[in-house]
């Protein structure tokens, strides 16, 4: 696992990957500091918030090429023909794609101590945020891991993973619009159905799609009310998207067409 | 040692390898040998693991690879027909990469990794970034790659293809310098290269084990008759009677003729296994008639023709 992870993070710094994820997001987050600071008042959950919505962008960049160059050099080799599990190469690559993310979460510390510093608030609202960071980053490099072993081309494996957390980012909208159509098509007279009925109906599915929604999940933990489900969630999530990659690989050994 | 017992490996309807079976001894040099298609590429994944096989069982000295495969795996290096290389590092680093894969211990790391490279002739290109080395030093890197961790069995894929004539020369070398230490299945469609480099052959042809003869034998196996090839200068009709009424001569035909010059070629088809040698005959039947020889050898039937007659059946 450790030979994986090393040589991963290593060419995130051989490639212009690493230095493209880590210019984006410290230009995006100096940025929202920035604007904050020189407003007079600094919230670093919401600077954290919007760097999570960035994530669509920057998880992608990140794991595209993590199998599906593998795939497209002929290197996938070396793994199945080692002395190592996949499951270790699976993991090598996660941990590598996640620490290059914590790298990019620097500029965010630089931003708390400066805060701090000048009297802003660092509180543990601020702390929750950095959790749902990493919880959410998680998630999201687990979907990119996925992508890019489905694939052999970079560019299908980013838009695969860039189309998947879109939806998961807009599952709280989804869910408003789904229900508020689903309910104006009911209440027609077409139907004739008890209007109390059809409001809890769909009311009941609006809540369905939204529980999906890691976002809404997490959004008390910038007020500093923690809980554990959310944590659960999104880690099991993760596991269960590290354990499909590694099926898919080894599918490939078994495959018969 | 590795034994391959009745592998099948199917692709849909398609079996790809189909009831394959043979052993490699240690410290042997086997060529692997079969048209484009045949499996020989299919059954060298699943040796090496890369593939699990339909049915049928692959033991690397006495170690499953399905059941064992780590054990299995630590005997074995593999090139691949594209060799694995990571263009974005250099040599050096790529080959630690690969010592931290095989789980080489630090201690001996240097010194195996200096040694595989000097009997590579890489030392000079070890900081080199491997994207910006000819394909001949991205093979020799493939070839090195295989050597870390100092397995007892190699497997090539096609170590020469794309190769320049010198380049293959060298490689050759490397091949059978290899064979003092290790055991080398070899694959190709290069027949001269298994000539020069192995000492037995399996030839497969659909997915099925057609032969499998160490090279001599295989040659004596298949021909009852010789082949002499003869250049002279003298009247091409008179000598071809002349030469057809020597017993053990089954047929002579000719090659080449050229009236101008009266320099011509015959080819010579005699019964091999007749008791006086034709050849002297031939000579004395030249030389009586004032007929001068400007080259006379004899065509052993190359792998070439062994591969053709045996394949197209």
């Amino acid at each position: 696992m450790l030979a994986v992870y090393k040589r991963e993070l290593a060419s995130y710094f051989r490639s212009p990957v690493g230095y493209i994820a880590l210019a984006l997001f410290s230009f995006l987050s100096g940025f929202l500091f920035i604007n904050q600071y020189s407003n007079g008042s600094v919230n670093i959950s919401t600077e954290i918030m919007s760097l999570c919505s960035f994530f669509v962008v920057i998880i992608p960049v990140i794991t595209m090429g993590l199998f599906s160059e593998d795939k497209k050099r002929g290197t996938e080799v070396l793994f199945y023909t080692n002395p190592l599990s996949l499951f270790d190469v699976v993991m090598g690559k996660f941990l590598a794609a996640m620490t290059l993310i914590a790298i990019l979460f620097i500029n965010v510390f630089l931003h708390m101590i400066i805060t701090a510093a000048s009297g802003g608030v660092v509180n543990i609202g601020s702390w929750g945020s950095v959790i749902v960071y990493f919880c959410l980053a998680i998630l999201f490099t687990s979907i990119g891991i996925l992508a890019s072993a489905l694939t052999d081309t970079q560019i299908i494996s980013a838009i695969i993973s860039f189309v998947i957390i879109l939806v998961i980012q807009l599952l709280q909208t989804i869910s408003t619009i789904a229900s508020s159509a689903l309910s104006s098509l009911l209440s027609s007279s077409l139907f004739a159905l008890d209007p109390e009925k059809v409001n809890s109906v769909c009311s009941n599915i609006a809540a369905a799609i939204n529980w999906l929604s890691p976002f809404s999940k997490t959004q008390d933990f910038r007020y500093g009310v923690f809980s554990v489900s959310p944590l659960v969630f999104c880690l099991s999530m993760a596991l269960v998207f590290l354990f499909l990659t590694y099926r898919i690989l080894e599918k490939k050994r078994w495959s018969q067409n | 040692m590795i034994e391959i017992n009745n592998l099948v490996k199917r692709y849909g309807d398609i079996k790809a390898v189909n009831g394959i079976s043979f052993t490699v001894n240690d410290g042997e040099v086997l060529g692997f040998l079969g048209p484009n298609g045949a499996g020989k590429s299919t059954t060298m994944n699943i040796i090496t693991g890369y593939l699990s096989s339909t049915s049928g069982t692959v033991k690397v000295n006495g170690h499953d690879i399905l059941e064992e495969p780590e054990e299995a795996k630590k005997c074995i290096g593999y090139l691949p027909e594209q060799p694995p290389l990571y263009f974005d590092m250099t040599v050096l680093e790529y080959l630690n990469f690969i010592c931290d894969l095989k789980k080489v211990p630090r201690s001996e790391r240097k010194e195996q990794l200096a040694s595989i490279l000097s009997m590579i002739k890489l030392t000079d290109m070890a900081d080199r970034l491997i994207g910006n080395l000819s394909k001949g030093y991205k093979q020799r890197v493939g070839i090195a790659q295989a050597l870390v961790g100092n397995p007892d069995i190699l497997i090539l894929d096609e170590p020469t293809v794309g190769l320049d004539p010198n380049q293959i020369l060298e490689i050759r070398k490397l091949i059978r310098k290899l064979a003092d230490k290790h055991t080398v299945i070899l694959s190709s469609h290069i027949l001269s290269e298994i000539q020069a480099v192995c000492d037995r052959v399996v030839i497969i042809n659909a997915g099925k084990v057609a032969a499998i003869d160490t090279i001599t034998d295989l040659s004596q196996k298949l021909s009852g008759t010789t082949k002499l090839s003869l250049s002279f200068k003298g009247p091409s009709k008179e000598v071809i009677n002349k030469i057809r009424s020597i017993p053990g001569v089954s047929n002579v035909v000719p090659v080449v003729s050229n009236e101008d010059t009266s320099i011509h070629q015959v080819e010579i088809t005699a019964d091999s296994s007749a008791k006086n040698d034709v050849r002297t005959s031939v000579f004395y039947a030249m030389s009586k008639g004032g007929w001068p020889m400007l080259e006379f050898r004899s065509m052993d039937p190359s792998l070439e023709e062994i591969f053709l007659s045996i394949t197209s059946v």
